[in-house]
């Protein structure tokens, strides 16, 4: 009943599944077994063509630090000397030239315009703040896919979510572009710049309400998240220091409405003395910045905000679990180094826990969005002026993120989108990561992008279909094909591991998009 | 509601193979699972060409009460959508952005609705509205995100990660995930996250295998791949499967998003009610709303950013308790918010995190009215309206007396007291 792909071996058939139920799936599943987990006769077979693979070690590191693993980032890897060689030249994103990423911010005009002007383009009609964040999601999206600084984006996303600030919502859209410009600056640099030039900048200050304080009653808004989200952390402040951190941010703000120009309001700011946690100044001055740089440099030196960082950067970069060890060592190793990132980075890729924990992590949705298209090798164009195609792949990113879960800076609220697993692994967001990959498999209805052609994935002339199956993981996983894999598309497709493929059979001509879903449908490109 | 053949997916070998997943993956198969699948075999298991069509309704047992839990997200100020317009105290501690007492609507002597809440206006006036002031957590947390862990863990002291409605729904007969759906959003809320499986879409027509084929190929190749997958992706893979082959009649239900308004609320309400209709065994249904984090420029009772939402979650949810057809006497509707804000304004026409606040109750087996013991305000920089009601009083009352729940075990050291709210 159930018919052997090869003569060696026969599934067998398991007596688990009711009898009614085997039948049915036998004849569901074409020539495959009713057991999903009966693997006998897939054995896979090594694809001669296929690009060479880094060892699971060195994948797992540069999985971890990029946004997809290429044949392209794999030349890289082993140009550089290995995984370990790669990731040093990353940390020093300035020795790497990035030519083709650095012209991205050219195919959108309007981030070169000021905010005074991009306000009143808004107000005008011409162009809605929502339609140039739209493009900033787009463009963040396409350097990750494309810079071959990959850890600088990968760090610049970090940070940009920590520190979060809203790109859609009035009006803070007028400075975004700058302010995500701004950590991309101090991305690899020392965590108490970074805090000194997010705190104060103008989009935070509009974002988070510090703008409009005043000494009477301070809006507390951002003197509680500063404290709260981007530097100790929940439970290791009290009321009475949200109300003193208020005060000591009290005077930054912007010329609201008018120029959106960053100024300093000497009669909104409180003085007086303030003390937050171990931190103690009179604040006489009716100029306090020299309180909140005193103020920001404390917090950020503080060991709650050591701790907090290091066990944020265990989450994303080790699992969701990291142990108390690892995260207070990587704490000391912050304070040590003043606040420096890289050290920090250097002794989490180090530990043993990272050694370990390779395809621990789910890609989220804008992770998941930027390795479909990388493996995919599709080329997505530069807009070309005017009414762009909506069904164009540069324009679908960010609705393609959206429906997946959330597209880039559209958070709600400011703690930033989810960096776990579990808030990534909703029923919903599978079906919506499914429903994404088999449109960029087909890239249907799409003039303006151009994709691989299906017989450009077969690597020779007459391969057989394991060992297309082969190549396929190879370039699109950076990993051999196994039984499963195999299994799962000779079902998908309705071939056997043997059939010959060439461009003119059915597979190629009609069924290779159902091919390449499958593949990305895996528990291996979920995952990073 | 229509019977018609649902021949979406390939459902017929759903059932029992989900059991025996889920089997693999927690070392025991519920009851129910086994039942529904020893009844689609039985029963109602066609085949058609080469695939397998099972009448979905084999596995949907109707629940006997539904909840749907409305997360205002961001601390939605309790002052402005239920106004103690008498105690004096209001209008002093907030010159420039007090609702005004004559405008309010269902006055009575002490309470009254924001006047952009028309739309509950019928349901109040019916009895079936109710509104219980002064809740919240037992101890001031005014931290947005570790206060709305907090809340919908609902399990002081315990570290493990499992949200009420999970508790909720694990004790009620059955193992479908269909049990606890989170709809509208990708990520699904702390109440819902545990043990018990659970689903999640935007829109019903949400819930499907993409790419499904007529054989069944796509279906068998991903169970193929996702089948003994152990991680959190693994198990969710799972409960989409079987959500998928029990989801048809809701898909079928009629869809009246169009007499929703366009928001989240709105939209997830309208999802919401068309799965309760399609009567598919779902028992808790979170919708969650954001956008209520008003630290500046609340606006005033004639418009604004208060307002605005005020109106929005009156109209979304007098639309969601209108639609629910022949459920509606099973259907109850609780809405809560992390924290409510503080008594007095701050200088930008807002306020800022504060402590005590009020839920709205709606629909079945709820006594209309205004409910709550209130503490009295004080007109201080930094005073709270305080907490006389403990928010899980309120969701006790509703899981006992809707679902029979066991008090103790969806909430692990409550002392329950009975608000009255429920009848």
């Amino acid at each position: 009943m159930t018919a052997a792909p090869t003569r060696d071996a026969v599934p067998r058939r398991t007596a688990t599944v009711g009898a009614l139920a085997a039948a049915a799936l036998a004849g569901t599943a074409g020539r495959a077994s009713a057991d999903p987990d009966e693997l006998g006769g897939y054995a896979p077979r090594k694809h001669k063509g296929a690009p060479a693979l880094l060892s699971r070690a060195d994948r797992h590191l540069v999985s971890r630090f990029s946004y997809g693993i290429t044949p392209t980032l794999a030349k890289e890897v082993r140009k550089a000397g290995g995984a370990q060689r790669w990731f040093e030249r990353q940390l020093n994103p300035k020795a790497i030239k990035d030519k083709k990423a650095d012209k991205l911010a050219h195919w959108w005009p309007s981030f070169h315009l000021s905010p005074a002007v991009l306000w009143q383009r808004q107000r005008d009609g011409i162009e809605g703040g929502w339609e140039v964040m739209d493009d900033y999601a787009r463009y963040v999206l396409m350097r990750r896919m494309t810079s071959r600084r990959q850890l600088l984006e990968v760090m610049t996303e970090f940070w940009e979510n920590h520190l979060h600030v809203a790109a859609s919502g009035d009006p803070q859209f007028t400075w975004r572009v700058d302010y995500g410009n701004t950590i991309r600056k101090h991305a690899l640099g020392r965590f108490d710049d970074l805090l000194r030039a997010t705190t104060t900048h103008p989009a935070m200050l509009i974002y988070l309400d510090a703008g409009e304080s005043t000494k009477d009653h301070p809006n507390e808004n951002l003197g509680r998240e500063l404290l709260e989200l981007h530097t100790v952390g929940v439970g290791n402040y009290s009321e009475k220091d949200v109300v003193n951190s208020a005060r000591i941010l009290t005077g930054y703000s912007v010329d609201y409405w008018k120029t959106w120009r960053p100024k300093y309001n000497a009669d909104d700011h409180y003085r007086g003395k303030v003390k937050v946690k171990g931190f103690r100044d009179k604040n006489k001055k009716i100029v306090g910045k020299a309180t909140t740089a005193a103020y920001l440099r404390y917090l950020a030196r503080h060991k709650d905000t050591a701790q907090h960082l290091a066990y944020k950067l265990c989450v994303k970069f080790i699992d969701d679990k990291p142990s108390k060890a690892l995260v207070r060592h990587l704490a000391k190793v912050y304070l040590d180094n003043d606040t420096a990132i890289v050290p920090v980075l250097r002794a989490l890729v180090a530990s043993p826990a990272f050694q370990h924990a390779h395809d621990k992590k789910v890609r989220d949705p804008g992770e998941d969005v930027v390795a479909t298209y990388r493996v995919l090798g599709v080329k997505l164009a530069k807009p070309a002026g005017g009414e762009e195609a909506d069904d164009s792949a540069l324009q679908s990113l960010v609705w393609q993120a959206d429906s997946i879960g959330i597209a880039p800076f559209s958070w709600e609220q400011p703690n930033g989108q989810p960096i776990d697993n579990e808030s990534w692994s909703s029923p919903a967001r599978l079906m919506a990561s499914m429903r994404f990959h088999m449109g960029a498999s087909a890239g249907w209805a799409d003039q303006a992008t151009k994709y691989r052609k299906p017989e450009q994935w077969l690597g020779g002339a007459h391969p057989r279909f394991d060992e297309l199956v082969d190549r396929l993981c190879a370039e699109l996983l950076h990993r051999e094909s196994s039984k499963r894999l195999l299994k799962a598309c000779c079902t998908a497709v309705d071939v056997k591991p043997y059939d010959p493929v060439d461009k003119d059979s059915d597979l190629v001509k009609w069924r290779f998009p159902q091919l390449l879903t499958t593949i990305l449908d895996s528990p291996e490109h979920l995952s990073r | 509601m229509t019977t018609t053949d649902h021949t979406r997916g390939t459902g017929g070998f759903c059932c029992d193979e989900y059991a025996a997943m889920h089997a693999a993956t927690y070392g025991k198969v519920s009851r129910r699972g086994f039942l529904g699948g020893a009844l689609a075999l039985a029963g109602a298991t066609t085949m058609v060409g080469g695939a397998v069509v099972t009448a979905s309704p084999a596995r949907a047992q109707s629940a006997s009460a539904v909840l749907v839990v409305l997360s205002l997200r961001g601390a939605a100020d309790g002052l402005s959508l239920v106004v103690p317009h008498g105690d004096p105290v209001y209008y002093a501690a907030r010159p420039r952005i007090a609702v005004p007492s004559d405008r309010l609507l269902v006055k009575d002597g002490f309470f009254g609705l924001h006047p952009a809440m028309t739309d509950l206006e019928p349901l109040w006036t019916a009895g079936k509205l109710a509104a219980v002031h002064a809740t919240g957590l037992p101890v001031a947390n005014r931290s947005h995100f570790s206060a709305m862990e907090e809340m919908e863990d609902a399990d002081p002291g315990s570290s493990v990660r499992v949200g009420w409605l999970n508790r909720l729904v694990a004790g009620t007969p059955g193992g479908s995930p269909l049990q606890g759906f989170s709809a509208g959003s990708s990520t699904i809320p702390t109440s819902l996250v545990g043990p018990a499986p659970t689903m999640s879409a935007g829109r019903a027509d949400d819930v499907e295998l993409p790419g499904n084929d007529r054989e069944g190929r796509r279906r068998a190749s991903l169970q193929i791949m996702w089948n003994s997958e152990k991680s959190t992706l693994g198990r969710s893979m799972r409960d989409t499967f079987a959500a998928i082959d029990a989801f048809g009649p809701a898909q079928a239900a009629e869809d009246n998003r169009g007499d929703y308004p366009g928001t989240d609320v709105g939209q997830g309400l309208a999802t919401a009610a068309q799965i309760i209709r399609g009567d598919v065994g779902v028992e808790v249904i979170t919708v969650d709303q954001g956008d209520w984090d008003m630290h500046t420029d609340m606006g005033s009772a004639d418009g604004g950013w208060m307002a605005n939402n005020a109106r929005n979650l009156a109209q979304a949810m007098a639309a969601f308790l209108n639609d629910l057809g022949t459920q509606e006497s099973k259907v109850t509707l609780v809405t809560m918010s992390e924290f409510g804000r503080r008594v007095v304004e701050n200088d930008s026409n807002g306020t800022d995190h504060g402590y005590g606040n009020v839920m709205f109750v709606a629909g079945a087996g709820v006594r209309g009215g205004y409910h709550g013991r209130w503490p009295g305000l004080a007109n201080s920089y930094e005073a709270d309206l305080t907490v006389t009601t403990d928010y899980r009083q309120v969701l006790a009352d509703i899981v006992s007396r809707r679902f029979g729940a066991s008090v103790p075990k969806v909430f692990p050291g409550l002392h329950w007291q009975s608000t009255g709210v429920m009848a």
